[in-house]
């Protein structure tokens, strides 16, 4: 009696509200929308692709200009590093397959762990594959500067920007750690506070779903 | 977008009821049922190009239903935290052909689903719309016995809850 009553409020629950829909006008609407959500994604792609592009041309013009043997070998390994975060861009755009929402709840569930787990691992491994190696390329670089006079190089604009004293080379660097640190630790914490949170409650409802009662 | 108007009309037109139910139960402050609906609606619209009819057209709804509720209750889609509402879509309250006490009694209903779990949550609110195990099964991908296990005690926790309140 009780269970048929409470199926019957149930089924009422949805007489609260008139719900009536332009089906024309809302195709229309999804479209800008799915457009814009497009353009979006896109645009972060070109930007992140961009920025790594222009990386890799500043570098190679300070290794054409600059006559420092290290400082030059590192403008190369920075140019290898800017390749590879263009490849890492593009292979974890790969993995962002889109969310299977019409897949049985448990398969949704699974697949979206997954995404959230290479989410995690992109991010934890971030401390070494962006901020380390960015950090040691530009440790040789800065090691690498001598006296511009004892290579018969004369470039003011370079003179007043890089850092060609000891004092200086070791401020550089300094700030250099502390901003690498930040980014290391930035990104960890968005993986303690953000992921894991939701990696957690994500095994909970899977233990519910697979308890025998 | 290769959605066919004529079957995305008149998949709304059969399924905007049972939609709207199960949003009303997920939606928790800010998101609105109505914010729900829209992306159960977009994520149907989204989706019907790839549907192979492998399960039925209902199931495969209640599907993608369920998964947008949960995933917006577990904050896994931050762009859904209060997104723009459609024009196209109108709700309009009907105040004066719902009964005060039939409205009182959902409140109760909605008050002891949410204190079910999760998962049971999910499982009741199939369970409610009169759907078989094997249909709930085919849409949780759980097995019919561990189902029908669940239920007996999801029912009995429901009831538990909601005799008090409805005397």
């Amino acid at each position: 009696m009780l269970e048929q009553e409470l199926k019957k409020i149930w089924k009422n629950s949805s007489k609260t509200a008139q719900i009536s829909i332009e089906t024309d006008a809302l195709v229309q609407e999804f479209r800008t929308k799915m457009t814009h959500i497009q353009k979006k994604i896109k645009n972060r792609d070109r930007r992140e692709i961009a920025a790594a592009i222009i990386g890799i041309l500043i570098f190679s013009f300070l290794a054409y200009e600059i006559p420092f043997p290290i400082t030059k070998a590192s403008c190369f390994l920075s140019i290898l590093w800017f390749l590879y975060v263009i490849y890492k861009f593009t292979k974890s755009n790969q993995q962002n397959t889109p969310e299977k929402l019409s897949v049985p709840l448990t398969a949704q569930l699974t697949h979206k762990k997954q995404l959230l787990q290479q989410q995690v691992k992109l991010l934890n491994s971030a401390a070494y594959w962006y901020a380390g190696s960015s950090f040691i390329t530009n440790f040789i670089f800065i090691y690498g500067l001598k006296n511009p006079a004892d290579y018969n190089w004369a470039n003011q604009l370079a003179e007043k920007l890089l850092p060609l004293t000891t004092t200086t080379k070791i401020f550089t660097l300094i700030g250099l750690f502390f901003m690498y640190a930040f980014i290391a630790w930035a990104n960890k914490r968005a993986v303690k506070k953000e992921l894991q949170p939701i990696l957690k409650y994500i095994a909970v409802i899977q233990q519910q779903l697979h308890s025998s009662n | 977008m290769g959605t066919s108007p004529i079957i995305f009309e008149q998949l709304l037109q059969e399924n905007t009821s049972k939609i709207y139910r199960i949003c009303r139960v997920y939606a928790a402050d800010p998101i609105e049922p109505q914010d729900l609906f829209q992306e159960v609606i977009f994520q149907i619209w989204k989706s019907l190009p790839n549907f192979k009819g492998k399960s039925s057209i209902d199931t495969w709804v209640y599907r993608i239903a369920l998964n947008v509720c949960l995933r917006a209750k577990i904050k896994l889609d931050k762009s859904n935290q209060k997104t723009a509402r459609f024009d196209a879509i109108h709700f309009t309250p009907v105040t004066e052909a719902v009964d005060p006490f039939e409205e009182e009694k959902f409140a109760y209903l909605k008050e002891c689903i949410a204190t079910l779990n999760e998962s049971d949550t999910s499982l009741i609110v199939l369970y409610l719309d009169e759907l078989s195990y094997k249909e709930i099964a085919e849409i949780t991908g759980l097995t019919e016995n561990n189902i029908a296990v669940k239920m007996k005690r999801i029912r009995k926790k429901l009831f538990e809850c909601i005799t008090p309140k409805m005397n």
